[in-house]
């Protein structure tokens, strides 16, 4: 049984409280741990270290951006079917668009409503 | 899109909010001060820059999700600007700089007023201000910005300068020893810079590439070949294939000097678990005293060696709980050099206030003290820095003229002494006007009987709400509004403020803090059959007083002690008690200087560890009285605050 299988959330944020908010929001989906990443050479090495089922991505960040992360990630066969959610902070830069066609599944904006959060993230996870 | 139910939800979060922004703002407050030496230059340091619109991109996220939007609003703002000058839209002028101070502060206002539910200060001009200055941004580009890396590996480096290329390879096994990606960063920039950090595949595996500048010796660098890195000299042409090097042998010695660095090894705990803590602790104290009563009660009626057996466990009992007391309270501690750090930007916006160069020195900014003062001694110390450099500080011709350097200076400085941690504050300035103030307060005694300074008295003077000796208003320090504030900020915390000043050298204000609040070692006393405690940190001896060495003087009475005049004070006087003392008195000696006074009592009941409960009852305020304890036996005894007594004392 799917249900069975636990998912690992992996939440790749440069704030600290934007991390735990977004795991508060997904706190509540069956079989759920997360991990968390704070710039993104660590998010890559997090997903080397073990099985992710989905990745929620912010944008702006030291070290590495993430679209950057995001091209990097599609290009090794291994995560080309991972959901990567980007959640980026409003008025970025980078457009849903151009989130896309890096390998999106799906764009958010910060702020962002817990409610929708979890119901995108249960429908990529399924 | 925060709808009533997200603002519930995110309303936990408000803690860690501020906890964030605080962070944040210190590292924008440090960053604008490092980058003021580029203003009106035609480039400004990349790392600073990117570190400073980082801080405010998040400021500007976390903001949005609490809802706090002025606070987001003026970070877009500034973020913006500081993205213009990092795309080199815009130079750094003057103005800009101006305006991104003004803005930091705004923001700091804004933040502040949400956390203390105040009105929010208008971001209007702020804003307005730097999105004139920012210009209109070029149409939007679908390309992700990325640095120009060719332009960061420059061909020629300085001779002592090498670039290197390092490469890691993660793993579990490597992550179980505490070495990862972070890691090996930040030990790779111990010894250098790096330019460059991008992940890679090499030999169908993901790894990481280092670019670092450093002048290391080769031999020094191979030392992080043991913790799984290869490295290999960059040559401008083409990179050297990266040497596939076993990584297995890896968790050496070598391995866990990379898990030492500082951030892996602290944790972030809520200030609320550690009150609790405390208060668990507070507890303890009690029971044991309770212990300690009962114990004495049972003395007769068990055998001596019974007896012993049980005291030497409640010595031990004590010994341990004073460990676990002193442990609980190094976890509270945080080092004031984070306080002393904000005091730069403010004697920065100061000093381009009032014209006048101003060097702050900063000493024991690793002395630790609870964090619970650290907040309440922000506006204290805010206040003596501003008045040391507006009233303190000559302008430069006055210091010239007086044969001083030009740079006026003011001087942080923080000390444990034992229980009590000592802040002092210190400007080399005109010093306070004496001969002004006497003129102005001609009913009161200012010098003592040798014409000296009495400063216990000057401190007064200028700690009444409203004093100035200013006509003109003074933007900087207000209109003499403050020293009141001060005063009562650091007597809430059961400190003390002294003072000292010399004309036409400066003038030094002293703040003595007890390490902690919730507990604390007090001499207990007994007058007129009542039990009374007294902080062990303000008596400054105890002492036997012949009754026949007793004189009188203008009613008073006073004896001779160390060759100084020391005046009695009779606690049975103070508190309308039957007088009781016969034979050799017992005093408590409080108070320093010209203010040392003897606290005569009936006797010296011993030193205990007790449990401070504050007395806050708004109707009822009770001066002389600084809170009550219980010793054990469940009564309560008041704490009494020595140098209140005194000042009633001297109103009767």
């Amino acid at each position: 049984m799917k249900a069975e299988q636990e998912n690992r959330i992996l939440i790749v944020d440069d704030s600290r409280t934007i991390r735990r908010m977004i795991a508060k929001s997904l706190e509540n989906i069956h079989r759920t741990s997360f991990e968390e990443a704070a710039n993104g050479l660590e998010a890559i090495e997090r997903l080397v270290l073990g099985p992710v089922s989905l990745m929620v991505l912010d944008l702006n960040m030291p070290e590495m951006h993430g679209i950057e992360v995001l091209k990097f990630v599609r290009s090794r066969p291994a995560y080309k079917s991972m959901p990567v959610v980007v959640l980026t902070t409003r008025g970025d830069e980078v457009s849903q668009a151009d989130a896309l066609a890096a390998g999106a599944s799906m764009y958010l904006t910060k702020p962002f409503s817990p409610q929708e959060l979890e119901s995108k993230v249960r429908q990529l996870l399924t | 899109m925060a709808d009533e139910t997200s603002e519930n939800f995110f309303n936990e979060f408000l803690d860690d909010y501020f906890a964030e922004s605080e962070e944040h703002l210190a590292i924008v407050r440090n960053r604008l001060l490092s980058i003021e030496q580029f203003v009106g230059r035609s480039s400004v340091d990349s790392a600073h820059l990117d570190e400073l619109f980082r801080s405010f991109h998040t400021l500007k996220g976390i903001s949005a999700m609490v809802g706090l939007t002025p606070a987001e609003q003026l970070a877009h703002k500034m973020e913006s600007y500081l993205g213009a000058l990092r795309e080199g839209r815009i130079a750094l002028l003057p103005e800009g700089f101006e305006a991104l101070i003004e803005g930091t502060r705004t923001l700091e206002q804004v933040i502040a007023a949400y956390r203390h539910n105040e009105n929010f200060p208008d971001i209007k001009s702020s804003s307005d201000l730097i999105e004139s200055l920012t210009g209109t941004p070029p149409e939007r580009s679908a390309t992700v910005p990325t640095k120009d890396m060719a332009d960061e590996l420059q061909p020629e480096t300085s001779k002592a300068k090498k670039q290197w290329r390092f490469v890691f390879v993660p793993g579990p096994a490597h992550a179980a020893a505490g070495v990862n990606v972070n890691s090996v960063r930040s030990r790779l920039q111990s010894v250098g810079e790096i330019i460059r950090s991008t992940p890679l595949i090499q030999e169908g595996e993901i790894a990481f590439e280092f670019i670092l500048v450093s002048e290391t010796s080769e031999d020094e660098l191979r030392r992080f070949e043991e913790s799984g890195l290869t490295f290999s000299p960059l040559v401008e042409s083409a990179p050297e294939p990266a040497v596939d090097k076993s990584v297995d042998a890896a968790e050496s010695s070598a391995v866990t000097s990379l898990t030492s660095s500082a951030a892996s090894a602290s944790v972030r705990v809520d200030l609320m678990r550690l009150d609790q803590l405390m208060l668990f602790v507070s507890d303890l104290v009690v029971s044991k005293a309770r212990l300690e009563t009962q114990l004495k009660s049972m003395r007769g009626s068990i055998s001596a060696k019974d007896w012993r057996g049980l005291q030497e466990i409640n010595a031990a009992l004590g010994k341990q709980l004073r460990d676990l007391r002193n442990g609980v309270m190094r976890v509270r501690m945080v080092p004031i050099g984070e306080i002393f750090e904000r005091m730069r930007f403010v004697v920065r916006d100061l000093s381009r206030e009032t014209g006048k160069t101003v060097v702050l020195e900063i000493k024991g900014a690793d002395t630790e003290i609870d964090k619970f003062l650290v907040e309440r001694l922000m506006d204290p110390l805010l206040h003596l820095v501003r008045n040391a450099i507006s009233h303190g500080l000559e302008g430069e011709a006055e210091r010239l003229a007086a044969g001083k350097s030009a740079a006026g200076h003011v001087r942080l400085r923080a000390q444990t002494a034992g229980e009590v941690v000592v802040i002092e504050i210190s400007d080399d300035g005109r010093g306070i006007d004496i001969d002004e103030i006497a003129a102005r307060n001609p009913h009161v005694q200012l010098f003592d009987a040798d014409g000296k300074v009495d400063t216990s008295q000057l401190l007064k003077i200028i700690s009444t709400p409203g004093f100035s000796t200013r006509d003109q208003v003074d933007r900087a320090s207000g209109r003499g509004v403050g020293m009141d504030v001060v005063h009562q900020s650091i007597t809430e915390l059961e400190g003390t403020v002294s003072l000292e000043t010399t004309r036409g050298e400066g003038t030094l204000f002293r703040i003595t803090l007890p390490l902690t609040l919730a507990i604390t070692d007090a001499l207990i006393a007994s007058v007129g059959g009542q039990m009374f405690a007294l902080q062990q940190s303000a008596v400054n001896e105890v002492v036997e007083i012949d009754p026949k060495s007793i004189k009188i003087m203008e009613n008073n009475e006073i004896v001779l002690y160390r060759n100084h005049v020391l005046p009695l004070v009779r606690l049975s006087n103070v508190f309308g008690y039957d007088r009781k003392e016969s034979g050799t008195l017992y005093a408590f000696v409080v108070g320093s200087g010209a203010r040392a006074t003897a606290l005569v009592v009936d006797k010296v009941l011993g030193l205990r560890e007790v449990v401070v409960r504050s007395l806050n009852d708004p109707l009822l305020d009770i001066s002389g009285i600084a809170g009550a304890t219980e010793l054990g036996d469940g009564r309560p005894i008041l704490i009494l605050d020595a140098m209140e007594i005194l000042s009633v004392a001297a109103r009767n």
